[in-house]
């Protein structure tokens, strides 16, 4: 099972990321568990400089940006 | 009973006269710009282009300019500051221009400056602008050299692979759009007479009816106002079904909204007789005309319609982010101002003093006003009769200092440091305010 981690502490675009990556894993039926990080001292653990970012078991696939739908499930499906 | 009645009424005829006055035509054309670039600087610039001169072999001389820099271009929305702060100081070039960025950020981002220049003055808003760069500079250079022993230590810990590392350039045509998006906020908003002047004068074939006229007199406002805000209504109509959902791709609602803000900005600029009678259009309308035209052009050549809907949403979620508290605000400082004695604020904050400067810094810090809102608060208080002096150093302290910010600071890093950035800024915002009060008391 792959833990998916959304780094940010609740912002618009922290929630969008969210919404999207659920929607990638629902679609696909992948084995993934979502977690919220949203503590400023957690989210500051990984090498990111700006939030939102997506983690996948502990390595940063995007930071600062939203990614596109096409481009989240280019990484989950890989795997 | 009745009196209470015509109280209150004359209360909310004084919140609207206040709302409706800051959705003027001329607030209007600098808001609008302001946010679309705002959202522009968010989706289109790679935050690598600045961070990139933030890392931990950055020498001074280049880190505290690119860290003001930053704070300009990286942080109109809080909710990256915080994250970016910890990085700067913690992995990158360290507590000074840390401490810069956190300064200079919330109190320099595009969408505070033109409106405190809209809204209350262009001195002011100048001011602000190179007086917050200014300390924010120093407040960070000080900051980096009180602390210099405990830096040293956690500066060895930088790591390799950093972040900072990463490369990214502008795209020319993100260069170019950037340059003609900034004309378009010049264009509305420089008062010479090539822009204001009349050209050509048009009877209206419409005619108001006195009654008509006598109700909008009543809220100060102008026809014209009063389309204007229709135009917002509609804008915020369409933008709901053709914005929020801009991720799923372009739709014709989408391309409504952009219609209705491109006209909403040409409606703005043409100069509108008060009478209602004649309609004139003058050089502000043309040169938004080209402008705006220019502009839709290159954003449709160079950037695909991924990139368009990221612009747009960035631009949106300020707009949703921002708007509503903004109007609120506006409307509780139109009603405030008939409640508070004008006697009061001239006795405390009407003279140029060292006390009524520190008065100012001290209502900023107690008062947690969410973004921009600071300015229509500001507003009321000069009509109020409040010394420029004090309001600038109101208007410097306020973005910087809150109880809330205070207090998220003190857990990012520590009492000491905390303390001794809160104190710097005050001393900074009351002396600068003084200053310049000084200045335009010699001058003027």
């Amino acid at each position: 099972m792959m833990i998916l981690k959304i780094l940010g502490s609740g912002c618009a675009n922290c929630k969008r990321l969210e919404e999207l990556t659920k929607k990638v894993v629902e679609s696909h039926k992948l084995d993934a568990q979502i977690i919220k990080v949203t503590q400023h001292d957690q989210i500051m653990q990984y090498p990111i400089l700006a939030t939102p970012a997506l983690v996948m078991n502990e390595e940063v696939l995007v930071s600062g940006r939203i990614p596109t739908l096409s481009e989240i499930e280019n990484w989950l499906i890989k795997v | 009973m009745d009196n209470i009645l015509t109280y209150a009424s004359s209360l909310l005829v004084a919140g609207f006269a206040s709302l409706f006055d800051y959705l003027a035509a001329h607030v209007l054309l600098c808001l609008i710009p302001a946010f679309i670039i705002a959202g522009f600087m968010s989706a289109m610039i790679p935050k690598e282009t600045i961070t990139h001169y933030l890392g931990p072999r950055s020498s001074k001389w280049i880190s505290y300019p690119a860290a003001a820099l930053g704070g300009f271009v990286l942080a109109v929305c809080s909710c990256t500051i915080l994250p970016l702060f910890a990085g700067i100081w913690k992995r990158g070039a360290g507590l000074g221009p840390a401490i810069t960025f956190l300064f200079v950020g919330p109190a320099i981002n595009i969408l505070a400056i033109t409106y405190t220049g809209a809204a209350i003055g262009f001195d002011i808003a100048l001011w602000r602008l190179i007086l917050s760069i200014f300390f924010g500079i120093a407040i960070g250079l000080m900051m980096a050299w009180v602390f210099r022993k405990e830096e040293l230590e956690t500066a060895t810990k930088t790591a390799n692979n950093s972040p900072f590392e990463q490369k990214s350039k502008l795209k020319p045509a993100a260069t170019a759009l950037f340059l003609l998006l900034f004309a378009m906020l010049i264009a509305g908003t420089l008062q010479i007479g090539l822009f204001t002047n009349d050209l050509v004068t048009f009877e209206l074939p419409i005619h108001f009816s006195a009654g008509v006229m006598n109700i909008l007199g009543e809220f100060s406002l102008s026809w014209q106002g009063l389309l204007m805000i229709i135009m917002l209504i509609l804008i915020g109509l369409s933008a709901w079904k053709g914005f929020n959902q801009i991720q799923d791709g372009l739709s014709n609602w989408t391309y409504i909204t952009i219609a209705l803000i491109f006209f909403t900005i040409l409606l703005a600029s043409l100069h509108a007789a008060a009478d209602a009678t004649t309609l004139a259009l003058n050089g502000r309308f043309i040169a938004e005309l080209i402008l705006l035209i220019v502009i839709l052009i290159v954003a449709a050549k160079n950037f695909s319609k991924e990139e368009l809907g990221e612009w747009i949403w960035e631009t949106w979620k300020f707009v949703k982010q921002i708007f509503p508290l903004l109007i609120v605000g506006v409307f509780a400082a139109g009603i405030i101002r008939e409640i508070i004695p004008p006697n009061w604020v001239q006795t405390i904050a009407g003279q140029n003093t060292i006390f009524a400067n520190l008065v100012g810094v001290i209502f900023g810090v107690f008062m947690y006003f969410p973004t921009l809102v600071e300015v229509p608060i500001a507003k009321m208080f000069l009509d109020l009769g409040m010394a420029r002096g004090p309001l600038l150093a109101y208007l410097l302290a306020d973005p910087e200092l809150s109880l809330q910010s205070i207090l998220v600071l003190n857990g990012v890093m520590g009492r000491k440091k905390t303390a001794l950035y809160v104190s710097l800024v005050a001393v900074f915002s009351t002396l600068a305010g003084y200053l310049f009060g000084i200045i335009t008391s010699l001058i003027g």
